[in-house]
């Protein structure tokens, strides 16, 4: 499992448009891949694949998110998608 | 136990108290019903399920193709998000769970797994993303519509005490109402005066309406509807249940005297009232028979007309019209021809109120209605028929109108049927185009009736389904008196009969400005009957006549219905 930090770096946030670019990049790798926002009273989990939950993430322009990836191609995954939400 | 019940208000739009489960009703346009499934459908019901979803995916395709050759790749990337909301295990995976968990409808499951996202989605902070609920909703609607396709006899898996509650109840749900099986109804839109209003009253189903929130009731709670007094109650306690049972049994035995034994409708100054029954289904002529009324004064015909889905064949409606005559054995039967239209602001937010409907729809689609006239005609042998035409405002429009009858006549001479050949065809009074010249009308047709509904709506500019005017409804308007008057003046001397057959008739003190106008013959629902009779045989209709003298010289609402209350209340 790999995981690092990454600060969102899309000027409106992850809403629609860059959720659904998210899913269909995370949909490209066999691993697994969660995003995690810490928060009160609770953190919030996302799965990179399912636009619901990321869009429930509620993670706006700033917002630093903690990625998970596990699987063959993790290293490649958490790359990709940290290199897509910094924007 | 007090601590469980919660009261919500709304608008009386059906008297009586009833007592069910609720079941939710979920949009207005795609109602679906909430059912358990028995363990071995739970397989059928997982794959109908993902049929739809498939069905959905192909239709998303097919829409965002056509977009990006119109619009560029850009546009379509809504698209793309309702498609990746169809892929979503938070939401499919879940919902195909809940299928074989809870043994319940892929509509019901749908339901609650989305009611849980939305909430979720309520609870944000940022409000651009708490507008996605849309997206989600849009998808929702999508896959209940695809459901729907497999045309599921749902209304027959009803509890046989439903209540049904939604935000609105379209007129598809107008045939399954009829099912003995739902006692009540619970809307957040609509009106006293909505389609459904009405035929909520004439089947003495409690309805209430224009309640602001019914997101808190859940299917299958135990609710108690007051139609009497305008309210919900959610969860009742047991000592509320108890309070309630009396005025349940009352009613059902009220109902039942005041049936058969029918004293004619005769005033105190011994005038005769033609009192004749409403009915929007075949079903309910032997009710009508059954009380012993002298006529159907309005069969509103397009609800059995549309009740399978689809436009029916003449065959069976020529059956369907024989037997409703030979039912009504010597009573003659006003058949309103369809009144396409109505109510339908709540299917696709255009107010057709003012649009294409009545025959102004048969005009247009003449195929529609020369088959409902050819059955009318064919049946006309097998008892006494009357044939009404809608929602007339001109007289072009009724000479269009006969000719179309003169063509169906020559067809049916043609093909050997036999018919009645003196079918008295009449107009309804309705627009107030149609009230301000009606004499112009009158050496054209046998017969008209004033259906005092519409009119109202129009000399107001009231819409019936918009709950935010209605308290601007009001039949004791000087304008509509005076309409009446007119009405009435300009008909007397043509000498053509004139039944009044909207609400107005059916409430015992406007029914009587309504004799005091001079009107001696009213049609009403069954329901209505009962009082209706019992305030002609109380009332002098000379005394009537006077006080409509003095009730044209009155300036507001208010003091019109002060004054009809004060002088005829005690007795009605």
């Amino acid at each position: 499992m790999k995981e690092r930090e990454v600060v969102i770096g899309h000027e409106l946030g992850l809403h629609a448009r860059a959720a659904a670019k998210l899913v269909q990049l995370s949909q490209q790798f066999q691993s697994s891949i969660v995003l995690v926002r810490a928060g009160e009273p609770q953190s919030v989990e996302a799965d990179a694949r399912s636009i619901l939950s990321i869009l429930l993430l509620a993670a706006r322009f700033g917002c630093t998110l903690h990625v998970r990836a596990e699987g063959a191609d993790e290293e490649e995954a958490l790359e990709k998608v940290c290199e897509y939400l910094s924007g | 136990m007090k601590d469980s019940e919660k009261i919500i208000r709304g608008v009386i739009a059906s008297p009586g108290v009833a007592a069910g489960h609720a079941v939710r009703a979920f949009d207005p346009q795609f109602i679906s019903f909430n059912y358990k499934l028995k363990l071995d459908h739970v397989n059928d019901e997982s794959e109908r399920f993902n049929r739809s979803v498939e069905k959905s995916r192909q239709q998303l395709l097919r829409m965002q193709t056509q977009l990006k050759k119109r619009s560029g790749p850009e546009s379509s990337f809504l698209i793309d998000a309702h498609l990746l909301i169809l892929q979503d295990k938070l939401f499919v995976d879940r919902i195909i769970a809940k299928i074989r968990a809870d043994q319940i409808n892929a509509e019901w499951a749908i339901q609650q797994v989305s009611d849980e996202l939305f909430e979720a989605y309520d609870k944000l902070q940022d409000e651009y993303l708490r507008e996605r609920r849309g997206d989600l909703d849009d998808i929702v609607r999508r896959l209940l519509h695809n459901l729907k396709t497999n045309a599921q006899p749902a209304f027959k898996k009803l509890p046989y005490d439903a209540i049904l509650v939604g935000r609105a109840i379209p007129p598809s749900i107008l045939f399954e109402l009829r099912s003995r099986c739902i006692v009540g109804l619970v809307t957040e839109t609509g009106s006293p005066l909505s389609h459904t209003a009405i035929m909520a009253r004439s089947l003495e189903i409690p309805a209430i309406v224009g309640v602001e929130d019914l997101s808190g009731i859940a299917p299958g709670q135990l609710l108690i509807i007051d139609g009497d007094s305008g309210f919900v109650v959610c969860s009742p306690s047991k000592e509320t249940v108890e309070e309630y049972k009396p005025r349940m049994k009352d009613r059902q035995r009220a109902a039942r005297r005041s049936s058969g034994s029918a004293k004619p409708a005769v005033t105190t100054d011994h005038v005769t009232i033609s009192l004749g029954a409403n009915i929007n289904f075949r079903e309910e002529v032997d009710a009508v028979v059954a009380t012993g009324c002298e006529s159907i004064g309005l069969y509103r015909t397009e609800f059995d007309f549309f009740r399978e889905g689809h436009q029916p064949g003449e065959e069976s409606l020529a059956s369907d019209y024989a037997q409703v005559l030979k039912t009504a054995g010597t009573a003659p039967v006003t058949f309103r021809t369809i009144d396409v239209g109505i109510d339908q602001k709540s299917w696709d937010g255009v107010n057709s109120n003012l649009g294409v409907r009545g025959l102004r729809f048969c005009l247009e689609n003449q195929d529609v209605f020369k088959t409902q006239l050819r059955a009318l005609y064919r049946a006309s042998v097998h008892g006494t028929a009357r044939i009404l035409l809608p929602f007339v405002s001109t007289v072009d429009d009724l000479d269009a109108a006969r000719e179309i009858i003169a063509d169906v006549k020559q067809e049916l001479d043609r093909k050997g049927h036999r018919y009645d050949l003196k079918v008295p065809v009449g107009v309804m009074i309705e627009t107030p185009a149609a009230a301000l010249t009606c004499d112009l009308m009158a050496s054209r047709v046998d017969f008209f009736c004033l259906g005092t509904n519409d009119l109202i709506q129009y000399y107001l500019v009231v819409d019936r389904s918009d709950q935010s005017v209605m308290h601007l409804y009001n039949p004791f308007h000087p304008a509509i008196l005076r309409c009446l008057n007119q009405v009435y003046s300009l008909l007397q001397p043509t000498g053509k009969p004139i039944t009044v057959c909207g609400e107005m008739a059916a409430d015992p003190p406007s029914a009587a400005v309504l004799l005091g106008l001079g009107f001696t013959s009213l049609s009403v629902s069954l329901p209505a009957l009962p009082r209706i009779r019992k305030m002609i045989r109380s009332v002098s209709f000379s005394e009537l006549h006077d006080l409509a003298r003095q009730l044209l010289r009155m300036q507001k609402p208010k003091d019109v219905e002060e004054k009809v209350r004060a002088t005829v209340g005690v007795s009605v």
